[in-house]
C-alpha cells in the first residue's frame, strides 16, 4: 500500500472521487431545466393543465438534484487551491478566470432565479415565472460552457506562453475558444440531454409499469422517445468527431484509447482492437480481437491512413492504457445501445403498443428503459475517465505534469479529507435516493 | 494608493467578499441560533427565513473563489494550500448546512435537520474565521509556494479572529431575524443582539490592535501621511458605524439594526485591509504584495471588462429576488 502514502496519489484520488460524484447532478440539472422550460412554455401556449402539472412535478425532483449539485460543486472549485496549488499558480492566469466567469456569469444566474422558479409560483405572474425558469436553464447550460472551456484548455492549452513555471496569457479569447472546446462543449451538453431523456423516460416507464398515473407519465415518456430520435444518433456523431479531434491534438491519448502500440507502415492500414489485453511493460497487447484497417478508417477515413502508435512516445509521456481503452469501449458501446433502444421503442409505437390501455404490458420495453437510467450515468462517467486518464501524465497537456502540480502537503490531512468526503457523499447519496423515491411515489398529486 | 489594475481588482473582490460575508453571514448566524434553546416553531420560522435566499447568498462565495483564482492565482493557491484544514472544514460545514436546508422539508424528523443546520453553520462559520485568522497571522512562503506547516494556522490570533467572526455572524443573524420575524422570537433575538454587539466590538478592536502590533509596517502607517489620513478616516467611520448600530439596538425600528450591522462589517473590513495593504499575504519576514499575487495585466483587463458589465446585472437581479420574497415569514 505504498501508493496510498503518497500525497499526489491521494490528491488525485480525492479529485477523481469528488469530480465523479459531482458530475452526476449537473448533467440532470442542465437537461431537466430545459425540459421544465418546455413544459411551462407549452402550458402558457396551449393552456393545457397537464403541462402545468408536469412542470410542477419535475421541478420537485429538479430542486433536490440541483441542491446536491451545488453542495458537491463548491468543493470542486476550492480543491484547485487546496490540493493543486502548483497547478493553480501555474495555470491560474487562464484557468482561474474561466472559473470566475462560470461563477459570476452562469452560476449566479441559476441560483438567483432558482428561488423564484421553486417558491415564486404565487408571487410572480406566469410569464415572469417562465422567464425565471428560462434563466435557470440558460445559466446551467452556460455553466457547462465555462467548465468545459476550462477543461478543454487543459487538454489543448492555447492563447498563452509558458515562462518560469507560469502561464502568461497573450489572447484570452484564444484560450477560451481553444481547439478542443467546440467538441468538448457539444459532446458534454448533448450527454446532459441524453441522461435527462433516460432519467425522465425511466421514471415514467417505472410508473407506467406500476400502472400509476398512466396518462400523466405516458405524456412524458412519449416526449422523451421523440427527443431520443434526434439526440441518440447526434451523440454518436459528436463522439466520432471528438475522437478525430483527439487524434489530431492528443495522439498519445488516442493510441491509449485504442491500445494501438505500433505506427502502421506506409501503405498498410492500422487495425482496430475490438477487445484486447494491453500489457504496458511489454508495450504490446497480450491478445486482441482485431478488425483489419479499422483504426485507419475510423481516424483518417482511409484504409491506409497513418495512426501513430504508443511506442513512438517515450515511456514517461505515455498515459495508462488499460483504463482509457476499456472506459472508452463502455461509453461508445452504451451510445449505440441507447440508439437501438430508441429504434425499438419507435417500432413498438408504430405497432400501437404505446397506447394507454396496453403500455403497462410492455414489460421488456419498460424494464429496458429503467435499465437505461443508471447506464446513461455510467456512459458519462466512463467518458470522463477516458478523457482525463487519457490526458496523463499531464495536467496541462504537454506543459505541466500531474505529479508536479500537487500542493506541497503531508499525506495525512489529504487522506483524512478523502475519507470524510467519501463518508458524507455516501450518506448524501442514500438520502437523495430516499427523498427522490418519495417524490416519484407521490407523483403529480398535491400539485396546486 | 496609486491607481493600478491589481488594486482595483482587490477592491472588486473585496466587494464580492463583503457581499458574501453580510448575506451568507446572516444565514450562518441564523443557523447557529438554531442551536440555542427555543421552541420548534421558532426554529421552523428561522429556517424558513433563509430557505429561499441562502442559495443565492452562498453563490457569492463561489464567485469570490472563482474571481480570486482568476485575478490573484498566486494568492489563491498559497492561501488554500496553507490553510488546507480550515478550508476542508468550511466545505464540510457548508455541505451539512446545505443538506439540512434542502432536505428538512421532505423529512419527518425536523429536529434532526434543524440541529444539522445549526452544526453545519457553526463549523462553516468557525472555519471561515480560522481562514481569515490564519491569513492575518501570516503565511510562510518560499519561491511562490507555501513553505510552512499544515497546523500553522492554529495560533492564538487565529482563534481570536475565529471567535470574532462567529460572534459577528450570530449578530448579523439576530438583526436579520429582527427584520423577518414578529412577536416573542423577535424580542428574544433583540436581546441576544445587544449582548453580541459588545462581544463583537471588543473582539474586533483587539484583533485590529494585535495586527498593528504584529507587523511593523502596519503600525508605521499611523504616523506617515497620506496613509495616516486614510487610516484615521476608516477607523473613525468604523467607530461611527458601531455607534449607530448601538443606537439602533436601543430603538424600535426593525430594519435599522441590520442596515447598520452591514455597514459596520464593511468598514471594519476596510480598516483591517488598510492595515495590511500593500501586502496581500502578511508575514513577519516574507510577505507577498498585491501586485506579486496578481494575474497578468492582460487577464486583469479582460476580466475587468467582462465583470464590469456583469456586476450591475448581478446586483440587479439578486436585489429583484430579495424584493420578490420581502416581508415577514409566517411562523
Amino acid at each position: 500500500m505504498e501508493i496510498l502514502l503518497d500525497h499526489v496519489m491521494l490528491s488525485r484520488l480525492q479529485f477523481a472521487f469528488t469530480a465523479m460524484f459531482h458530475i452526476i447532478w449537473p448533467v440532470l440539472t442542465i437537461g431537466l431545466s430545459l425540459f421544465i422550460v418546455l413544459m411551462e412554455a407549452l402550458w402558457l401556449k396551449t393552456k393545457e393543465e397537464a403541462y402545468y402539472r408536469h412542470a410542477r412535478f419535475w421541478t420537485r425532483l429538479f430542486v433536490l438534484n440541483f441542491a446536491v449539485g451545488v453542495i458537491t460543486g463548491i468543493p470542486m472549485e476550492f480543491q484547485f487551491g487546496t490540493n493543486w496549488s502548483v497547478f493553480s499558480g501555474a495555470g491560474g492566469d487562464i484557468f482561474g478566470h474561466l472559473l470566475g466567469f462560470e461563477a459570476t456569469m452562469a452560476f449566479m444566474l441559476e441560483a438567483a432565479f432558482l428561488g423564484i422558479m421553486v417558491w415564486g409560483w404565487k408571487r410572480v405572474s406566469p410569464r415572469v415565472h417562465l422567464f425565471a425558469t428560462s434563466m435557470v436553464a440558460f445559466g446551467s447550460s452556460l455553466s457547462a460552457f465555462w467548465i468545459m472551456s476550462a477543461n478543454a484548455w487543459m487538454q489543448t492549452p492555447a492563447g498563452g506562453v509558458f515562462q518560469d513555471g507560469r502561464f502568461f496569457t497573450t489572447s484570452n479569447l484564444e484560450s477560451i475558444l481553444n481547439p478542443d472546446l467546440p467538441w468538448a462543449v457539444s459532446h458534454m451538453w448533448v450527454a446532459c440531454l441524453e441522461v435527462t431523456i433516460f432519467v425522465v423516460g425511466a421514471i415514467s416507464a417505472w410508473r407506467l409499469l406500476k400502472r400509476r398515473h398512466v396518462d400523466f407519465f405516458l405524456k412524458s415518456f412519449r416526449i422523451m422517445v421523440i427527443a431520443a430520435i434526434v439526440i441518440t444518433p447526434l451523440q454518436i456523431y459528436l463522439g466520432d468527431g471528438s475522437g478525430q479531434k483527439v487524434a489530431e491534438t492528443q495522439p498519445a491519448k488516442l493510441s491509449a484509447m485504442e491500445a494501438h502500440w505500433r505506427t502502421n507502415p506506409e501503405g498498410e492500414g492500422a487495425s482496430w482492437n475490438l477487445l484486447a489485453w494491453p500489457n504496458e511493460s511489454k508495450q504490446d497487447n497480450d491478445w486482441a480481437i482485431t478488425i483489419p484497417d479499422g483504426l485507419s478508417l475510423l481516424v483518417t477515413r482511409s484504409f491506409t491512413g497513418r495512426v501513430q502508435g504508443l511506442r513512438d512516445f517515450p515511456a514517461e509521456d505515455q498515459p495508462p492504457v488499460w483504463l482509457p481503452f476499456y472506459s472508452f469501449r463502455v461509453m461508445a458501446g452504451l451510445g449505440f445501445l441507447f440508439f437501438f433502444l430508441m429504434v425499438w421503442t419507435l417500432w413498438a409505437w408504430r405497432k400501437g403498443r404505446l397506447r394507454p390501455d396496453v403500455i403497462s404490458e410492455q414489460k421488456k420495453l419498460l424494464l429496458s428503459w429503467m435499465a437505461a437510467l443508471p447506464l446513461s450515468y455510467v456512459a458519462v462517467e466512463s467518458g470522463w475517465v477516458t478523457r482525463e486518464v487519457g490526458r496523463q501524465p499531464w495536467v496541462i497537456y504537454g506543459v505541466l505534469r500531474t505529479h508536479e502540480a500537487a500542493s506541497p502537503l503531508p499525506a495525512y490531512p489529504i487522506g483524512t479529507s478523502l475519507l470524510v468526503f467519501a463518508g458524507i457523499y455516501s450518506v448524501l447519496f442514500i438520502a437523495f435516493l430516499l427523498f427522490a423515491g418519495y417524490i416519484v411515489n407521490r407523483g403529480p398529486e398535491g400539485v396546486e | 494608493m496609486e491607481f493600478s489594475l491589481a488594486g482595483l481588482w482587490l477592491a472588486i473582490i473585496g466587494f464580492f467578499l463583503l457581499y458574501y460575508v453580510v448575506s451568507d453571514g446572516f444565514g450562518l448566524g441564523v443557523g447557529i441560533l438554531c442551536l440555542f434553546p427555543g421552541k420548534n416553531e421558532d426554529r421552523k420560522a428561522m429556517m424558513e427565513s433563509v430557505g429561499y435566499i441562502w442559495h443565492t447568498n452562498q453563490t457569492w462565495l463561489v464567485v469570490v473563489g472563482g474571481m480570486l483564482f482568476g485575478a490573484f492565482p498566486l494568492f489563491y493557491s498559497i492561501l488554500f494550500s496553507a490553510l488546507y484544514i480550515p478550508a476542508v472544514l468550511m466545505l464540510v460545514g457548508l455541505i451539512f448546512r446545505g443538506i439540512a436546508l434542502d432536505f428538512h422539508e421532505h423529512s419527518r424528523s425536523k429536529r434532526l435537520w434543524a440541529r444539522m443546520f445549526g452544526a453545519g453553520s457553526l463549523v462553516a462559520g468557525m472555519a471561515q474565521g480560522l481562514l481569515l485568522g490564519g491569513l492575518l497571522s501570516g503565511i510562510h512562503v518560499r519561491d511562490g509556494h507555501f513553505a510552512g506547516g499544515v497546523w500553522d494556522w492554529a495560533n492564538p490570533l487565529s482563534f481570536l479572529v475565529c471567535l470574532g467572526v462567529v460572534a459577528g455572524y450570530v449578530l448579523l443573524g439576530c438583526n436579520y431575524l429582527v427584520l423577518k420575524t414578529e412577536g416573542d422570537l423577535q424580542k428574544r433575538v433583540f436581546g441576544y443582539a445587544r449582548f453580541l454587539f459588545t462581544v463583537t466590538l471588543v473582539l474586533s478592536s483587539v484583533v485590529l490592535l494585535w495586527i498593528n502590533m504584529r507587523y511593523s509596517y502596519a503600525a508605521g502607517k499611523w504616523t506617515f501621511l497620506p496613509d495616516a489620513f486614510y487610516r484615521v478616516l476608516a477607523a473613525s467611520l468604523t467607530a461611527l458605524a458601531f455607534f449607530m448600530l448601538f443606537r439602533s439596538l436601543r430603538g424600535t425600528r426593525e430594519a435599522a439594526p441590520f442596515f447598520w450591522n452591514a455597514v459596520t462589517v464593511v468598514f471594519s473590513f476596510v480598516t483591517l485591509s488598510i492595515s495590511v495593504y500593500p501586502y496581500m499575504i502578511p508575514h513577519v519576514v516574507s510577505p507577498i504584495t498585491v501586485h506579486q499575487a496578481a494575474a497578468s495585466s492582460g487577464t486583469l483587463a479582460f476580466m475587468l471588462v467582462v465583470t464590469g458589465i456583469l456586476i450591475p446585472v448581478m446586483v440587479f437581479y439578486t436585489t429583484y429576488t430579495h424584493r420578490v420574497f420581502r416581508g415577514k415569514v409566517k411562523a
